[in-house]
């Protein structure tokens, strides 16, 4: 019960961080964000991901989730290679923002979180979190960083992104079914 | 020279006959028919082929993908990368899947 409690509580202050930035607020706008900023933004959602996997990696003997890590750790660097090919072709340097900060800020968190627990716990409490970090990310590349984006081949990336954010969203509600049914 | 045309003559009709004969009766030539994988989809999903023929998967997106037979035995292609190409030849009715994204899912009926 208390693993439940604090893994729905990072999973709701992740959304809900998210949200603040997201939703305009007592008058307050979306933040904005320049070109260079949203690639940075994305490059740190992808990267934060890779930086779960990697924890999943080093602490897992769960078969399915071994593999769902290895999965997410490839295709989200592969996001991020085609990313940051765009920014040099663009001639953009990603620049750090708040949306980027917040992200990171959520993810140490979640990672110290992560570290405390081994086995089933662990992998249970991976998986939860995969399910609300897609749900989050996919509401902020749609939300945030695609409309925020002025360059097309910059907004048509992020665009090419989200089928692969929602399969890896209905992935991982898979493994988390299967986990949840053992 | 007489002597050869003459002695040619049996066998061309021979082919000729043969080429006919094959004409008419034999099977339609196998088809090479793609499947293009895009957007996190394999598309077209469901694939109508007759016996012998070839699939070409074409791997569009960015993210590494694969083509698994759906219990994992029977066939699997490698990895393919953006870009790569994998060909089968069609033999019987399968249902398939990405290995590396188990969502994705495809069939191929073998009529
Ligand atoms: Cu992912």
């Amino acid at each position: 019960m208390k693993i439940l409690k604090s893994i729905s509580a990072s999973a709701i202050g992740l959304l809900v961080g998210l949200t603040l930035l997201l939703t305009p607020a007592l008058g307050q706008d979306n933040p904005t964000l320049s070109d260079a900023e949203v690639a940075h933004t994305a490059v740190t959602a992808n990267q934060i991901d890779i930086d779960y996997a990697k924890l999943a990696q080093e602490r897992s003997n769960n078969a399915e989730v071994l593999k769902f890590a290895e999965t997410m750790a490839n295709d989200h660097k592969a996001v991020i290679d085609q990313a940051v090919a765009l920014v040099t072709k663009l001639g953009v340097t990603p620049e750090d923002n708040a949306v980027s900060k917040q992200l990171l800020a959520n993810a140490e968190e979640t990672k110290e979180m992560l570290r405390t627990k081994s086995g089933a716990a662990f992998n249970k409490a991976y998986i939860d979190n995969e399910v609300a970090y897609h749900k989050a990310v996919i509401e902020a590349v749609e939300g945030l960083l695609i409309p925020e984006s002025e360059n097309a081949e910059l907004k048509s990336l992020l665009q090419s992104i989200v089928p692969a954010l929602q399969a890896h969203l209905e992935h991982a509600q898979m493994v988390q079914a299967e986990l949840n049914g053992k | 020279m007489k002597n050869l045309k003459l002695g040619l003559l049996p066998t061309s009709l021979y082919f000729l006959c043969l080429f006919l004969f094959g004409a008419t009766f034999s099977p339609a030539p196998p088809k090479v028919h793609t499947v293009e994988i895009s957007q996190m989809r394999f598309n077209p999903d469901t694939l109508v082929v007759s016996k012998g023929d070839t699939i070409v998967f074409v791997n569009k997106d960015l993210v590494t993908h694969d083509v698994t037979e759906v219990s994992g035995k029977s066939w699997k292609s490698p990895a393919l990368t953006s870009g790569d190409t994998w060909r089968m030849v069609a033999l019987k009715t399968t249902d398939y899947f990405c290995s590396y994204h188990p969502v994705m899912k495809g069939k191929i009926e073998v009529k």
